[in-house]
């Protein structure tokens, strides 16, 4: 019937399982009454439960690693980051101003120098002349004379082109996907997912295969009689971010297609009816309601452009070497100090700029209830139509896709069917022996794809909660709430290395404690709750502009009613940002799946490896095995993400 | 949260428990085993005849460390070594285990005071010993190996002594960094100087000396062949000259090689045995050895201090030198084994398209020592300042 | 049923250095069955009061009681409160009926009913009988609030909180459901508190009412005593559109008294002995053309014709003056007041 019986049958059902509980504790009155207690208290419970779960596997291992950054045989110093921001290799020009903040007037005067070399030309260029029309064109000369811009400088000039490469590709998708029906639509979106799962190696690989000189789109080209074309040679720069866009447009287009397709549409109609044609409309009432959306999606790539490993120098090589390569390569060498210097600095840098999104979104949402979203057209009813300007751009943007997307997926699953010789099946039947005759200590396939399988529906079980938790304490709570809400952030802002060696030294090896125990936290369950902390702040981003979007006062009227605030939380709210948890929830299971450098340092000398894992096991002098392995990542994440946008779905209408 | 118990002190005892039967039985396996001094004689199975009697004694679980092609991967030695370990000393096994950080999680257990459970680690570098004694004391985290108990120890070929003054390491087996390059495109190139000039602009591929095996060894190469004072310089000339250093052996083979992005790259020189198997033309598999050298790249096999079964750790190692597990570990692995020809039994095929450089060079132990991380880190900032 | 009693309520927010007060003390007593009615200009506190008696703002100070039992550790779904919101708040996932009977999973239906019959009930009672299962979003404004009432009554409350329900709603329907809300109200004899920022409403449905302003209570009374008498100028030129003039008394006389405002001079009743300023309020109507006393000449700045009467908006010695005239006045209009129809506010 509605979405809430839905929503409640789930529910309901959790509860038949603890109504049976609670028939054998009847005996026990005293744990009846512990349950009429844990209902009315469960936001509080869940609330110390997330805290608790991010102070172990979250600030306790990113704690014993940052702390190096700031103390010296346990005094506390400032020279590691002193030294680090007066370093112009890490700073550039910034270095000088940090080194002296209050000698401003020599800062003015390189200023003004630099200024000065600015050279400002206007002449007239040919620039379609390679293609022999002779057009030209008024050019405006700008030269500014070389600015040092230091590790932190190029690393956040890079991130900020690849954002906007993934905006740019990503919009397109989320507006088509929202505005247009067709066959496959569902499944389409359900596989925008798939980028984001693949371990970057397999990306490196996949891209080659398909920009090299003797990669697919070569061979197609080819076919037509054009190029080679040196796509990768040309510009490394130019693929890094295609590859940035590669991972993060689907990022963008996701989070764009909820929210436009929660737009009400009576708003676009009453724009409409007011005299605005159908452009003004979008931009003075769409715009506005999808802006939120696109600038999380927005900050999400930038900070994880920012943090990039090892995409970038996997394809771009090192001149395009970014702060985190430094990262990983101090802690290689073991030094603590400086890597957990920049690992702050950087984090501090993501931190603060979701600090300035959330003051924005905060300031963005009003009431909305949408209710009646959008009616989608057919994409092609028929071939006047088709014809059209706007769905030949259509079109042309499906065959960027087909290159920038399915490209690269595509020539990954040939590459895993060939070698030097053509077609063959040597790579699976590779897996397919070792999956029946490998030995315990190998890494077998099938339990790497139900471990996979296992976590991710695990860590939706804690992710999901944990992530409306924050949601629900950050919603209302005013510049506080903004402040947890950042804090909440910070699994998405701190560098992935950083994680992984705070969890190696804080869990795997343990901390001391009095009396000679040990705290360990290994295997499965501390993988599974890894992965939740890395992914609930995608249900929060997902939840919290819906939530903080409703009426206050329909939580009030059901409390007057009687619910507990749990019992509001349950039959009022969470129904009604039912899209957002599906959302957040699609993301929460592929960042488990796709989750690689916590995984395989928890995973280390059990079984509780993963597909990343294995792929990652699997590549050695021939990455033939791998590339099948990524392969099945590939198709058993597109087929897990088909069911679970259906079963998510149901819940959302 | 389990409670660990003190590594240190229970591994002592079982070395004093166990050590006396041993010496026996190492006196009696001298005698009986006639193959170490028929040096002429590479029959396997005469060489590494053992009488059931010696390995019997020694039981137990010895815990290997290792890297993960050891045991996952195509074709990988570990089983085989794991099955004939246990077939050699029926009373013993053979446990694999594989710690993600390599070597450096070692380093950082030692730091914090963290439990070790291996027993040997196989597959330690010269650098890995200095950056263990940077980062720990100097002859830190392994035993200082006693060579008499190993007794097939001195079939080791000369030029794969690890130089560690520590006695630490023997090697079991080494490969070599040659350069591998695409004959249709490019002529072989004769010298590291040929890399500069134009015929060789925008052609070769390395790595990432920070973070890949045979972009530290290239890298190290460089430094051999123009000392450390030169080296930058270099590299200089090759970054001018269009040199791309990509992030691991991965990329920049199976990525971009393989997809000719460029016709020469850093690699291995058992290159063709891979090309082979897989079918590919070896026309874009021709090894180079510029100045005629190839940088060797030993790994070397080593116990922890305090070793539980520290019997079966030198049993182990000498278990890893004898014939048969030579020629495997060679063959799976791909790599050149440690001891002189005579000890070991190769294929055919093997001899045929993995190719040992004219001459070996290697920075040593000395030179190493508390210049590794200078000298990377000041050609990484090279590479990527802005 | 319930007497709702505020003792010394007071809300602050913010810090110390930078406190913003809500309420500052408030005394209020509502009794039993009564439809009491919180008035004033929004940022009085009238809203805060009311949220504060239902449990969702916790005061700083002071105690709300139901039955004389202390509320404050109450959490509101355990008040037994029934509220209706401006924006109906309706829940948008759930039909109708489910809307009606969310509060019955809670509470038992009264007098043993079941869920279905007591949501038909409630449905009949708001005339809505039949549309169980339409989505909130299918009904119009005024059916929407009807259904927030029929939700916040469902469970029986003890208490029913109105705030300002029908101000989302046009003129006509508004009056019609105020009618409505109050025959239901007086037919279930359930005690209310009615928020509203519009006195006319306040006075036209209330039992007694409070005037509210700046976190404080100006007068508590029924109706005709507000407008009548009101007790401060603030409640003066809040309710019933008072003109409110500042005079100092020049002359007393046994019947009566002088009192000199700007240049004019109007004849007063008595004050007590030794006034020397007065304050002084007159309703629209008790200013006419006809009277011959007092008489001043006003500048007309707005007029409004509501029907019966033209309320005229205009200014005389700087002071604004409202008029209830029977006929459009032209640009000035010269009108007068009898000494009976003075109200006084206070003196000195």
């Amino acid at each position: 019937m509605s979405r809430r019986d839905r929503f409640r049958g789930a529910v309901d059902r959790l509860s038949a399982v603890g109504d049976r509980v609670a028939a054998v504790s009847r005996l026990y009155t005293a744990v009846g009454s512990l349950r009429s207690w844990l209902e009315g208290h469960a936001l509080a419970v869940l609330g110390i439960g997330t805290a608790a779960v991010l102070a172990v596997m979250l600030y306790l291992p990113v704690g014993v690693v940052f702390v190096n950054a700031g103390f010296e045989d346990g005094v506390p110093t400032f020279t590691h980051v002193a030294d680090v921001l007066t370093d112009p290799f890490y700073f550039g020009f910034l270095a000088d101003i940090f080194a002296e903040p209050f000698a401003i007037g020599s800062h003015l005067a390189s200023l003004v120098g630099w200024v000065g070399a600015i050279s400002i030309s206007l002449s007239l260029e040919y620039p379609l002349s390679d293609l022999g029309i002779p057009l030209p064109v008024p050019w405006l000369g700008l030269e500014t004379p070389g600015l040092r811009q230091g590790l932190f400088g190029f690393t956040a000039y890079q991130a900020g082109l690849s954002t906007i490469a993934s905006v740019a590709l990503g919009l397109p998708a989320a507006y088509v996907l929202a505005n247009y029906e067709f066959r496959g639509r569902r499944t389409l979106r359900s596989l925008t997912i798939l980028p984001f799962v693949l371990p970057g190696i397999m990306v490196a690989v996949g891209f080659y295969a398909m920009f090299g000189q003797a990669g697919t789109l070569n061979s197609l080209l080819g076919a037509v009689g054009l190029g080679p074309f040196a796509f990768v040679e040309t510009s490394p720069l130019a693929i890094v971010i295609l590859a940035h866009a590669f991972y993060n447009a689907p990022l963008v287009a996701r989070i764009t297609v909820a929210a436009w397709e929660s737009v009400d549409r009576r708003a676009v109609e009453t724009a409409r009816s007011l005299g605005a044609s159908e452009r003004r409309a979008f931009r003075d009432v769409v715009v506005p309601q999808l802006a939120p959306a696109v600038l999380t999606g927005a900050l999400l790539t930038f900070i994880f452009t920012f943090m990039t490993f090892p995409i970038v120098l996997a394809l771009g090589g090192l001149q395009l070497a970014t702060v985190e390569v430094w990262i990983y390569d101090r802690i290689q060498r073991l030094d603590y100090a400086e890597a957990a210097t920049l690992a702050v600095l950087e984090t501090i840098l993501s931190l603060g700029l979701t600090y300035a999104y959330l003051r924005y979104e905060s300031a963005q949402t009003g009431f909305s209830q949408a209710a009646s979203p959008p009616p989608k057209e057919a994409l092609f009813p028929d071939l006047q139509t088709a014809l059209s300007p706007r769905r030949l751009a259509i079109v042309g943007y499906g065959l960027v896709t087909l290159v920038v997307f399915v490209g690269p997926l595509a020539s990954l699953v040939v590459g895993s069917v060939t070698d030097g010789g053509g077609f063959t099946l040597d790579h699976y039947a590779f897996l397919l022996e070792r999956q029946l005759e490998g030995e315990s200590f190998q890494t077998l396939p099938l339990p790497a794809i139900r471990n996979s399988l296992l976590f991710a529906v695990a860590t939706l079980a804690i992710a999901v909660p944990m992530g409306v938790v924050v949601s629900v304490l950050t919603a209302r709570a005013g510049r506080l709430g903004t402040v947890v809400d950042t804090l909440a952030m910070v699994p998405l802002a701190v560098s992935g290395i950083v994680f992984g060696i705070g969890l190696l030294q804080g869990l795997v090896f343990g901390i001391s404690l009095p009396g000679g125990w040990r705290f360990q936290v290994t295997g499965a369950v501390a993988i599974v709750v890894a992965h939740a902390v890395a992914a609930y702040p995608f249900v929060t981003r997902n939840v919290s502009p819906l939530l903080s979007g409703l009426d206050p006062a329909m939580v009030e009227s059901a409390r007057a009613l009687g619910a507990s605030r749990y019992r509001a939380l349950l039959d009022v709210e969470l129904p009604l940002v039912a899209s957002g948890i599906v959302a957040g929830a699609a993301f929460a299971f592929a960042i488990s799946i796709g989750e690689f450098s916590s995984t395989v340092i928890l995973a280390s000398g059990g079984e509780s490896y993963t597909m990343p894992v294995a792929v990652e096991r699997y590549l050695g002098r021939r990455s033939g095995p791998a590339i099948a392995m990524g392969t099945i990542l590939l198709v058993v994440t597109a087929a897990s993400f088909v069911v679970v946008d259906r079963v998510g779905g149901r819940f959302e209408r | 949260m389990r409670r660990r118990t003190f590594v240190g002190a229970v591994g002592g005892t079982a070395t004093i428990g166990l050590a006396g039967c041993l010496t026996q039985e190492n006196g009696e396996g001298a005698d009986s085993n006639g193959g170490d001094d028929a040096t002429g004689d590479t029959d396997a199975a005469t060489d590494d005849g053992t009488d059931g009697t010696d390995e019997e004694t020694l039981e137990g679980t010895v815990t290997v460390a290792t890297y993960e092609s050891m045991v996952d991967g195509t074709d990988p030695a570990g089983p085989w070594l794991k099955d004939e370990f246990g077939a050699t000393y029926p009373n013993a096994e053979l446990e694999w285990t594989v710690p993600e950080q390599g070597l450096t999680e070692y380093v950082q257990r030692a730091q914090n005071g963290a439990g070790i459970e291996a027993d040997v680690y196989l597959g330690a570098n010269i650098d890995d010993l200095v950056n263990i004694d940077d980062n720990l004391e100097a002859g830190g985290l392994f035993t200082e190996l006693d060579v008499e108990r190993i007794e097939r120890a001195d079939r080791i070929r000369d030029g794969l002594d690890m130089g560690d003054p520590h006695g630490r390491v023997l090697a079991y087996d080494t490969g070599y960094i040659s350069l591998v390059y695409d004959e249709t495109v490019i002529d072989e190139p004769d010298t590291f100087e040929d890399l500069t000039e134009p015929a060789y602009e925008d052609a070769l591929l390395a790595q990432n000396a920070q973070t890949s095996d045979p972009g530290q060894a290239f890298l190290l190469w460089t430094i051999d062949a123009f000392g450390e004072d030169g080296y930058l310089e270099y590299w200089a000339q090759l970054q001018e000259n269009g040199v791309r250093v990509l992030d691991s052996w991965t990329d920049s083979y199976d990525g971009a090689y393989m997809n000719e992005e460029r016709p020469m790259v850093v690699s291995y020189s058992t290159d063709q045995v891979f090309a082979n198997m897989a079918g590919h033309d070896l026309s874009r598999h021709q090894l180079a050895f510029p100045n005629d050298q190839g940088y060797a790249n030993p790994e070397g096999m080593a116990i922890f201090e305090g070793a539980e079964q520290l019997d079966l750790a030198y049993a182990f190692l000498d278990f890893a030198l004898s014939n048969d597990a030579q020629a495997e570990i060679a063959q799976r692995n791909v790599q050149f084994p440690a001891v002189e020809s005579e000890y070991v039994d190769l294929d055919e095929e093997f001899d045929e398209y993995a190719h040992e450089p004219p001459e070996a060079v290697t920075v040593g132990y000395d030179e190493l020592r508390g210049n590794l991380d200078g000298w990377v880190d000041d050609w990484a900032r090279q590479f990527a300042s802005q | 049923m319930t007497e709702l009693r505020l003792e010394g309520v007071s809300k602050r927010y913010g810090t110390d250095d930078d406190e913003t007060v809500a309420l500052a003390g408030v005394d209020l007593t509502v009794r039993d069955g009564e439809f009491f009615t919180l008035v004033g200009p929004s940022g009085c506190g009238k809203t805060t009061t009311l949220r504060t008696i239902a449990g969702f703002e916790t005061p700083t100070e002071g105690t709300v009681a139901f039955d004389g039992e202390a509320m404050t550790a109450v959490p509101p779904e355990d008040r037994d409160i029934g509220i209706v919101f401006q924006s109906y708040a309706l829940f948008p996932h759930m039909s109708v009926a489910e809307n009606v009977g969310y509060g019955l999973e809670f509470r038992d239906p009264p007098d043993g009913r079941s869920v279905d019959d007591r949501v038909a009930e409630l449905l009949e009672l708001v005339d809505l009988s039949g549309m169980g299962e339409r989505a909130p979003d299918q009904l119009s404004g005024g059916q929407q609030q009807r259904v927030a009432l029929a939700r916040a009554l469902a469970p029986a409350p003890d208490l029913l909180l109105l705030d300002e329900p029908l101000s989302a709603l046009d003129a006509q329907l508004r009056e019609s459901l105020r009618l409505q809300l109050k025959r239901i109200q007086s037919t279930l004899d359930i005690t209310t508190v009615y928020v509203t920022h519009d006195q006319e409403e306040a006075l036209a449905i209330s039992d007694r009412l409070a005037v509210m302003s700046a976190g404080t209570v100006e007068q508590v009374g029924p109706p005709q005593e507000i407008y009548h008498e009101p007790a401060t100028r603030f409640v003066a030129e809040f309710v019933g559109d008072n003109t409110v003039f500042d005079g100092r008394v020049s002359e007393t006389t046994a019947d009566g008294a002088r009192v000199a405002v700007g240049d004019a001079t109007f004849d007063l009743p008595a004050l007590p002995p030794g006034t020397e300023t007065v304050s002084f309020c007159l309703r629209p109507g008790t200013l006419t053309r006809d009277a011959d006393r007092n008489r001043v000449t006003v500048a007309v700045d707005t007029c409004e014709f509501l029907g019966e009467r033209v309320r005229v908006h205009g200014r005389w010695n700087g002071t604004a003056i409202v008029l209830g005239l029977e006929s459009m006045p032209p640009e000035t209009v010269t009108v007068g007041f009898a000494p009976e129809d003075v109200h006084v506010l206070e003196t000195s």
